[in-house]
């Protein structure tokens, strides 16, 4: 029998080619965007993610503040190599560890000045810096060298500076004296995104220097997972024993460290220095917001242009049902019952849906591998925003079928209502209209 | 034993807001293995005594029992459950399912039925395409057919689920003499194979010539009730 009902169905969209054609084009339109819209937005998020746990945050990070007095706060883990061997022993997930120093300066060169977060860098011990890092001038190896610093494209154009140039760095120390230090810039590196507008990498001892730190003192550890997704589980095994182990650890919040430097805690009433341990998600909580908002966004495009689709089907069934009134009504006359009606024509649009998203994920696929393949290159503007030099799409399987099925199920939805009134037509009725 | 018996049976409808009625106050009988014509001019209400005696309306008034049944007591389901075991319906205009072949329409009423191999079915629907002579246009769509094919089809789809009782409108109206001639021979013929009983509505006094009792009906009313059998085996003594 479904063989039949099948074949019903199939004949009957087939019989109305044109207004069906349309119907499912419009329907693997909003099918090819979603998919697309999600495969970019996807892989905006991979590439930030990508960039953002090499030049920001590790997978899981432990970081910590030192209050001197309960109102300052300084971005400090003291005795870090304790803390690391501490680490190490409880993460067998480990990759590789890097260590990193937090600071904030202002930079003054000869006719400006802006405001920098410093990330203080081993570069002989970041494995995978130069995999995200495109230095356009100068060289990555001579920010080994003490009084370096790696600035980006836009910080660079901005401070009037090149390669080789000086600059000033004017940093507020814990004890509320302004600290300077002269700093050469050994590299230039294309901007990653917004990561780049205000932050830039200086070695790791000229740091401490400027902040008149001991070698024993960093900013944080960065931890580097062979697989990302266990990064929360090892963040919480780490405050337990972390605590366990006699640190003062903070109560997890999903806040970037500086966010919690300027806001959060120097307001708390404690001195000393306690750890903080963090996840990327927890680093990148903002970029994650902005991502959701493209998604809501993208969700928002769809929904509009479905009900565009949904108006659409429920014309289409309501002529369909005029046209075939004589013969659902035979068709009840001879011993059909209403529900089987009724999936006649819930299954001829589940067959327009499924052609349809089917369809749509086809050209969306198509479309983005071709994009893939040809490395678009996105203008400068938006590889800014988009942390991408190249147009990429990231296709996941799982979430194209879910797009699409989703899209069908609302097509099939739509057509409860009209193929109950079919279902419904009194078959004398049916016999009465002569058509 | 009467398969189909109309008691008091009236039908009104509305139109607008006037009253039209269709039937008045009318009762019948119908034993098994009737051939029975109803006869009247148009508009007379013989669609309409079809429609309550195949149970796809219901009496504004009066009891309609149809193989033992009072429709009146039955749910839809139940109604179309009668419908589909009991019931052989045969359209003025056909009323074939356009997007599928001769042999799948006869076919379909059985696997509504349900309950038969595909041998079985297809054994079924190909001897009574035999028998209505359209067996060669078994792989045709009903639009690739003539007015006369159309309804051998549509008598085929009708009597294959082997109904007690076939109903037929106006079976012959949209045929010429000549096919509509040979499409009463057709049925007539079923009916004394199988005794299935028949009730046909027409207003061509040469098809009623063939019925074995005419009902006449005038105006919503029963004018008449002739045994022609009867009256042919009295002629023939
Ligand atoms: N659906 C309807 N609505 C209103 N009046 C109807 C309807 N169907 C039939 N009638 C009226 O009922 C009467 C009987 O109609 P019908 O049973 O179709 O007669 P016949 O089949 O003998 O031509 C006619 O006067 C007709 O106009
Ligand atoms: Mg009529």
């Amino acid at each position: 029998m479904l063989g039949v009902d099948l074949m019903i169905a199939g004949r009957n969209l087939a019989r109305h080619t044109r207004r069906n054609l349309f119907l499912g084009g419009a329907l693997a339109a909003v099918t090819a965007l979603l998919v697309l819209l999600g495969a970019l937005t996807a892989g905006m998020e991979s590439a930030m993610m990508q960039s953002a746990t090499t030049l920001m945050t590790g997978h899981v990070n432990v970081g910590g503040f030192f209050k001197i007095t309960s109102g300052s706060a300084a971005p400090l883990v003291s005795q870090y190599p304790r803390v690391l061997e501490a680490v190490r022993a409880k993460v067998p997930e480990l990759d590789y560890a890097t260590v990193r120093g937090r600071g904030w300066a202002k930079a003054v060169s000869e006719h400006v000045s802006m405001d920098l977060v410093l990330a203080g860098v081993d570069v002989a011990h970041e494995p995978t810096f130069r995999k995200v890092l495109h230095v356009v001038d100068g060289d990555l190896e001579a920010l080994a060298q003490p009084g370096t610093v790696l600035l980006f494209e836009g910080q660079a154009e901005r401070l009037k500076l090149k390669v080789n140039d000086v600059l000033t760095l004017s940093a507020p120390t814990a004890r509320g004296v302004n600290n300077t230090a002269d700093v050469r810039v050994a590299a230039i590196a294309r901007n990653v995104g917004l990561l780049s507008a205000f932050s830039a990498f200086i070695q790791a001892d000229t740091l401490r220097e400027l902040y008149g730190l001991s070698p024993a003192t960093t900013g944080a550890i960065h931890l580097y997972l062979r697989d990302p997704r266990d990064a929360a589980r090892v963040a919480a095994r780490l405050r337990t024993a972390l605590a366990e182990a006699g640190y003062r650890v903070m109560e997890p919040e999903a806040q970037p460290y500086w966010m919690k430097l300027m806001q959060t805690v120097p307001s708390e009433d404690w001195t000393g220095q306690k750890l903080d341990v963090t996840t990327a998600d927890d680093e990148m909580g903002q970029f994650k917001q902005f991502i959701l908002a493209l998604r809501v966004v993208t969700g928002l495009l769809v929904v509009i242009l479905m009900v565009v689709v949904v108006i659409g089907i429920l014309n289409t069934l309501a002529i369909a049902i005029r046209e075939r009134t004589r013969e659902i009504g035979a068709l009840r006359a001879i011993g059909m019952q209403r529900r089987k009606v009724l999936w006649l024509f819930v299954l001829e649009t589940a067959l327009l849906g499924l052609l349809g998203t089917a369809a749509g994920v086809a050209v969306a696929l198509a479309v983005a591998g071709a994009v893939n393949a040809a490395g678009i290159a996105l203008p400068e503007a938006v590889q800014v925003f988009l942390a991408q030099e190249r147009l990429r799409f990231l296709l996941d399987p799982g979430a194209i079928a879910a797009d699409a099925l989703v899209l069908a199920a609302i097509a099939v939805a739509a057509s409860v209502f009209p193929a109950r009134r079919a279902a419904r037509l009194k078959p004398v009725t049916a016999m009465h209209h002569v058509g | 034993m009467s398969i189909v018996s109309v008691e008091h049976v009236s039908k009104d409808y509305m139109l607008g807001k006037t009253v039209v009625p269709a039937l008045r106050d009318v009762s019948l009988a119908v034993g098994k293995g009737e051939f029975l014509s109803i006869a009247g001019p148009s508009g007379s209400g013989k669609t309409t005594l079809l429609n309550l005696v195949g149970c796809v309306d219901t009496p504004s008034a009066g009891r309609v029992i149809v193989a033992g049944q009072d429709t009146a007591r039955l749910s839809e389901r139940a109604l179309t459950e009668l419908r589909l075991r009991t019931i052989g319906f045969i359209f003025q205009s056909f009323n074939l399912v356009s997007v599928l072949s001769v042999f799948q329409n006869v076919e379909f009423p059985l696997l509504l039925q349900g309950g038969q191999t595909r041998k079985e079915r297809a054994e079924r629907v190909l001897a009574l395409l035999d028998a209505v002579g359209i067996a060669e246009h078994a792989r045709h769509r009903p639009s690739e057919l003539s007015g006369g094919q159309r309804q051998r089809v549509a008598i085929a789809r009708a009597l294959v689920t082997r109904p007690a009782l076939v109903l037929a409108d106006e079976p012959t109206a949209n045929l010429d003499s000549e096919t509509g001639g040979n499409i009463i021979d057709l049925m007539k013929e079923m009916n004394r194979r199988d005794g299935t009983t028949f009730i046909f509505s027409t207003h061509d006094p040469k098809v009623m010539a063939h019925a074995s009792a005419l009902v006449r009906i005038e105006d919503g009313r029963i004018s008449s009730r002739e045994d022609l059998d009867a009256a042919r085996r009295a002629g023939g003594r």
